[in-house]
This record gives structure tokens, sequence and C-alpha cells, in this order.
């Protein structure tokens, strides 16, 4: 019973914290230079981490799903099960994965390093507000820097499955490209970004949230670091199917 | 660069360590223990949505060719092969692989491990090897329970969510779905674990002193990333060798 009202209590204060958090972007002072600072280190750490775990992805769907298509004769369609796999799934879920382990575990180290040494308080003294100096540039940086990742991981993706159809797995390219075309739409990419965009904002959130929240010593901040990680990867994966199923449900 | 070759070195001591007899047993079974035991009802939530999201999101591209009904081998054959050992080992990294490293830095922070270097207990076999046995140990059982709930979570959606019929995607499983696709999966989780296991060990080691708390933090962070890029790449070369 403890454990429900603390896990509820939790629930809570991640709601405060993000409505703290909503209230100090849209007030003043905004920190604009730490923004920039913050998505141009965001982009640098994750750039490689994020490609070279969804380039594979791409590769695999294509290695599977040929010998699964070839069985009826399909292999023709191969490329709209990869386009609409890696488009809204695979690369928006997977990035933003990595993102939370690269980016959302750097950020709440680093957050929960500052609260250690007493950093924190020292900005409050200076009547800096922490909340709007450190957690709020994290949360921009990660929601703008994640979509942009996207629309670099779904080129890589797509061309590492067509090297493993075309040159590899003797796919006419003429048809890879014609199915890729007719079947996946714009309405593809754009849920998507819309994902990546949601899930960049809950990684900068629950990131800011568990690094604040930090308390004691080296072992806390670790702590902090892990737990960001995997609470985002449950809330990726949760959410992921959410908008799956609701959008089979539209139909779009 | 550098960082590579210390960890080859690394390695090269750490497997001497872990093959020069098994470790004692009461650490390894608490490792294990840990490991194991510990990341089920995370595993448990992630191949649930997995699975289910499997069914649900490849249902669309199979119904324009009216192949709904071969839903069943599309999500046995992908999730076991490859699906549920990769999100295996992401959870392991994440979880585990953290936990390793966070652990092991703290001690190397704290000096205990220069404390074991005194006593003449030495840290790699006392420290690094039961962890390793754990973790290999213990994915491959992870991977195999991972597809049964993930499997499950696919027949759930494809028949109750999406209204397919039950036996046909009961057939297909039985149809196409090999042993050997299962035995892939947990050989896949097997050679995972280890790797983790490894690259967390080695970022745990090389935390020193003077970098503090922070150690900890950038340690647990390389070793959740390295240790998922490493698996999703290896994950890409084991099947091209299998089944390319």
């Amino acid at each position: 019973m403890t454990k429900i009202f603390k896990a509820l209590e939790t629930m809570g204060a991640v709601v405060v914290f993000a409505m703290e958090v909503v209230r100090s972007t849209l007030s003043r002072p905004f920190f604009g230079n730490e923004l920039i600072r913050m998505m141009w280190l965001l982009i640098i750490r994750c750039l490689i981490p994020v490609g070279l775990a969804v380039a594979p992805v791409g590769a695999v769907i294509s290695l599977q799903g040929l010998e699964i298509f070839r069985m009826f004769g399909l292999d023709r369609m191969l490329s709209s099960l990869l386009g609409t796999a890696i488009f809204r799934e695979y690369s928006p879920a997977l990035a933003s994965v990595m993102v939370a382990a690269q980016a959302g575990s750097s950020i709440a180290a680093r957050i929960g390093t500052m609260r250690v040494r007493g950093q924190i308080d020292a900005l409050a003294v200076m009547s800096v507000d922490p909340m709007r100096y450190v957690v709020v540039p994290g949360v921009i940086a990660c929601a703008v820097v994640t979509p942009l990742l996207n629309v670099l991981t779904n080129f890589l993706g797509l061309f590492s499955g067509w090297v493993f159809a075309v040159p590899l797995g003797g796919v006419d390219h003429g048809a890879f490209i014609e199915h890729l075309t007719a079947q996946v739409t714009p309405a593809d990419l754009w849920v998507g970004l819309g994902k990546c965009c949601l899930f960049g904002t809950s990684v900068g959130l629950i990131a800011g949230f568990l690094g604040m929240r930090v308390s004691g010593g080296a072992e806390a901040v670790g702590k902090a670091a892990n737990d960001t990680v995997v609470a985002t990867i449950v809330l990726i994966l949760l959410v992921d199917y959410i908008v799956s199923y609701v959008l089979l449900g539209v139909g779009v | 660069m550098k960082t590579f070759f210390e960890f080859l070195v690394f390695a090269r001591y750490a497997v001497a360590a872990q093959f020069s007899g098994l470790p004692d047993r009461r650490i390894l079974a608490e490792q294990v223990h840990r490991a194991g035991v510990g990341s089920m009802g995370l595993l448990t939530v992630l191949t649930l949505f997995a699975g289910l999201n499997l069914s649900v999101q490849s249902y669309s591209t199979f119904e324009r060719f009216g192949g709904q009904d071969f839903l069943g081998m599309f999500a046995g054959i992908g999730g076991v092969r490859e699906l549920y050992p990769v999100m295996a080992a992401i959870v392991c990294g994440a979880r585990i692989g953290a936990n390793l490293a966070a652990a092991l830095a703290n001690m190397k922070i704290s000096e205990q491990v220069e404390a074991l270097e005194v006593m003449s207990v030495d840290p790699m076999r006392y420290l690094v090897a039961p962890r390793l046995w754990a973790v290999t140990l213990a994915l491959p059982l992870l991977c195999g329970y991972a597809d049964v709930v993930g499997i499950g979570a696919s027949y759930y959606g494809a028949v109750h969510q999406l209204g397919l019929d039950g036996g046909t995607f009961v057939s297909q499983l039985r149809e196409f779905v090999h042993l050997e696709d299962l035995l892939v999966g947990v050989f896949k989780g097997l050679i995972f674990g280890w790797l983790v296991a490894l690259v967390a060990c080695f970022h745990g080691y090389r935390a020193a002193k003077k970098d503090g708390a922070e150690g900890v933090g950038i340690a647990t962070n390389r070793a959740i990333v390295h240790g998922a890029v490493l698996c999703i790449v290896l994950n890409l070369v084991i099947s091209w060798i299998l089944y390319g």
C-alpha cells in the first residue's frame, strides 16, 4: 500500500514539475545562449550513437522481411513494409531510446552532480532560477533535437534497408522505389516526427525531474542517470503502442 | 581510439579472470539473482508493449495485399529472431549494465578497489568475473522469457484487438517458427549479455578518484550507450551471417 502511495506521490510530483517547467519556459528571463549551447552539445553527442543504432535496424528488417515476403513471391512489396516500419516505428522509437540513453542520462547526471556539489543552491542564491537556467534548456533542447535526429535516421534506416534489399537481396531497384513512394505517405513521416517531439520532451522532463531530486552522494547521481533511461524507455514503448493502436482505429 | 585499445586490454584480463574457474557460488547466485530477477519486471512491461505493437503496427502493411493471416508468422519470426533478443539486450544494458558500471565506478572512486588490491585480492577475479558470469548466464534466460511474453502479447493484439483468427495465428507460429529460431535468439542473448557486462565493467573500472560523483554518471551513461549500440550492430552481423 505504501508503495502505491509512493508511486502516486511521484506521479503527482512529475506533473507539478512539468507545470513548473512550462511556466518557466513561457515567462522571462529566458536563457537563449544556454539553450543553443545545449542543443549543439546534444547534436554532437547523440549523432553517432543514434545513427549507429538505427542504421542496422533497416538492414535487419530487409534481411528478415525479404525471406518472409519471398515465400509469397512478394519481394517487390518489401519496401512498403520497410518504409512504414522505419518511418513510423523503429526510427522514432530507437532514436528516442538512444537520446534517452545518451542525452537524458547525462543531463540527469549533470544536474544531479550540480545538486550534490551545492551548485544548484549556489545558483538560487545568486538569484538565477535553476529551473530556468538548468532544466528548461535541457527540456527544449531534447524536444527539438530528437525530431532533427529522426529525420537523419529515417534516411539512414531506409538506405541500409535498400542496401540489403537491392544490391545484396536482388530486389529490382525500380520496384523498390515505386512501392516506397506509392505506399509511404507524408502522414507516416509526420507521425514519426510528432512521436519524436513527444518522446524528446519527456526525456528532458524526466531527466530534469530525477536530476533535481538527487540527494546524497555519487551513488545517487548514478541512480538518477540510470532511472532516467529506464523510465523513458518504458514510456516510449508504452506511448508507441498506444499511438499505433489509436492510429489503426482512426485509419491513418 | 585509445579507449578501444584500453578496452581490449581490459577484456583480455577480464576474460582471463572469467575463465580461470567458476567464481564463488554465493556471490554468483547473488549477482544472477540481482541481474535476472531484478530485470524481469521491466522486461515484462517492455516486451508486452513491443509484442502488442509488433502485431498492431505491421497489420496495416499486410492488409494492403490481403496477407493479414500471415501476421502470426511475421510476429513470430521477427520477434523471436530479432526483436526480443535486442530488446532484452537493451534492457540489460539500461538496467543491469548501468548498475554494474555505477557500482564498480563507485567502488573505484571510494578507493575500495585499491583496498582490495592492497589485501592482495585480485579485483578482476573478485569483482569482475562473477558479474560477467552472472549476466552471461542471466540474459539467455531473460531472452527466452521475453519470447514467451512477447509472443503472448502479439497473439493478444492480433486476436483480441485486430479480430484475426486465433487458430490461424497459432498454426502459423507452429509452422514457421522453428526450434532453431528460438535457439538463435537465446544464443544472441548469450553473446549480448557477455558483451554488455564486459563493456559495463570496463567503463565502471575506468572511473578514477579525481572524477568524483561525475565519474559515476559518465560511466553509467557510456555503459548504456556503448552496450546498446554494440548489441544492435552485432545483431545485424549475426543475422547476416546466419540468414544472409
